[in-house]
């Protein structure tokens, strides 16, 4: 308890410097056109969701994850994760090893959908009426969602993000993605995952500021059941993003065996 | 905007005691830094390095003799800097600085900066919650 309340009070801190303190970059204290706003001139977060010209409610923006709790434990909302006895053990082992061999600490990416809960570096949403983009902020890393209608493939090669497809049920963006190899981790602490690992993502803009996205984890061969996480992320609008080359890692030099 | 700025520097003192929390480092924190191996230093910039995945500068720091002694510390990530509204320029070469912040589990003179202060100014250095 006492946790939660601090990591409430550092998220709130963050919030207030964040806004509070002017910036000298160009893609930085900016004021969009597209930001719609209050009487007093601040981004309206409750604005209602626009359409695009296809109909759809359009995701397309900044977002910041709402708090650190899924990238902390993908499981948070499990109390544990339903491992497989050999997913439990090489977690344990995970967790023993105080997490040096997180492959973001060698600039690699973090996993789908834990790429998405990196509070320091925001992710952009771009939709378009055949594909949606998502830019990772961190390490300049990029995913893929078609929404043109094309089926999930055949996978022939297995990849970090996978092969990801999307379609529309009402104001709701339900992403399907398989066509993982095993070496990401769910989160920080090393939730781990098999290839057969299918990931659900049900994408829902609640209004200018605000989405939610419901997600959930199917990998038979890790878990003895799908379990899911119901993550927020709050807009970051009158801001773009920045890049981050991973080019000055020294870090992983610097670990240290238990 | 007065307002605003009180505020801002009471989340400084927030935020300040409370960054063990590490959540959010491209790395493992525990892997690489000890949370119970605090360290305070007084020395003068060297280098800087503001390049992703964090910041890292270097220091000369006096002993008890007076002798010289190298330390190489890390901060955030440039780009939660930038948002925090340091620039490459807050930390120049030659500046006096006070660092506090967690010593490397490998015994060697490196540090994670939890907090920096430049000519008594203090900066924000948020090195492990930053990304």
């Amino acid at each position: 308890m006492k946790g939660r309340f601090l990591a409430v009070v550092a998220t709130t801190g963050m919030q207030i410097l964040l806004g509070a303190v002017t910036t000298s970059a160009q893609w930085l204290d900016i004021r969009l056109a597209e930001t719609p706003r209050t009487a007093d001139g601040k981004p309206n977060l409750t604005a209602p969701v626009r359409k695009t010209a296809d109909g759809k409610p359009d995701l397309s923006g900044i977002w910041r994850a709402a708090d650190g709790k899924y990238l902390a434990n993908i499981a948070a909302d499990q109390g544990e994760a339903p491992f497989q006895p050999w997913a439990e053990a090489l977690y344990k082992e995970r967790v023993a090893n105080l997490g040096k061999d997180r492959p973001s600490g060698r600039c690699l990416p973090h996993a789908v959908p834990d790429n998405m809960m990196v509070r320091s570096g925001p992710f952009k949403i771009i939709q378009t009426p055949g594909v949606i983009v998502i830019l990772f902020e961190e390490m300049n890393h990029f995913r893929q969602i078609f929404t043109d209608g094309r089926g999930l493939p055949e996978i022939k090669e297995q990849t970090w993000l996978g092969y990801s497809t999307g379609k529309w049920e009402g104001d709701t963006l339900v992403v399907e993605t398989i066509g993982f190899h095993d070496r990401s981790w769910l989160d920080n602490p090393g939730h781990p995952h098999s290839e057969a690992m299918r990931v659900t993502e049900r994408f829902r803009r609640r209004d200018f500021g605000h989405l939610d996205v419901q997600i959930t984890i199917d990998d038979p061969k890790t878990y003895t059941k799908p379990w899911s996480a119901d993550a927020h992320f709050d807009i970051a609008a009158d801001s773009e993003l920045l890049e981050s080359i991973c080019e000055n890692e020294k870090d992983y030099e610097n670990t240290v065996d238990r | 905007m007065t307002a605003r700025l009180v505020w801002a520097i009471a989340g400084f003192s927030l935020l300040i005691p409370i960054m063990p929390l590490h959540l959010e480092a491209h790395h493992s924190f525990a892997a690489v830094f000890d949370e119970k191996a605090t360290v305070k230093l007084q020395g003068t910039v060297t280098k800087l390095e503001w390049m992703n995945p964090h910041i890292w500068f270097y220091l000369d720091v006096k002993d008890e003799s007076g002798a010289v002694v190298k330390w190489q510390c890390e901060g955030a990530n440039p780009n939660t800097l930038l948002r925090q509204g340091w620039t490459r320029d807050s930390l120049k070469v030659g500046a006096s600085v006070e660092v506090e912040g967690w010593r490397a589990r490998n015994g060697t003179n490196t540090c994670n900066a939890r907090s920096v202060v430049v000519d008594g100014k203090r900066l924000f250095a948020a090195s492990s919650s930053g990304q």
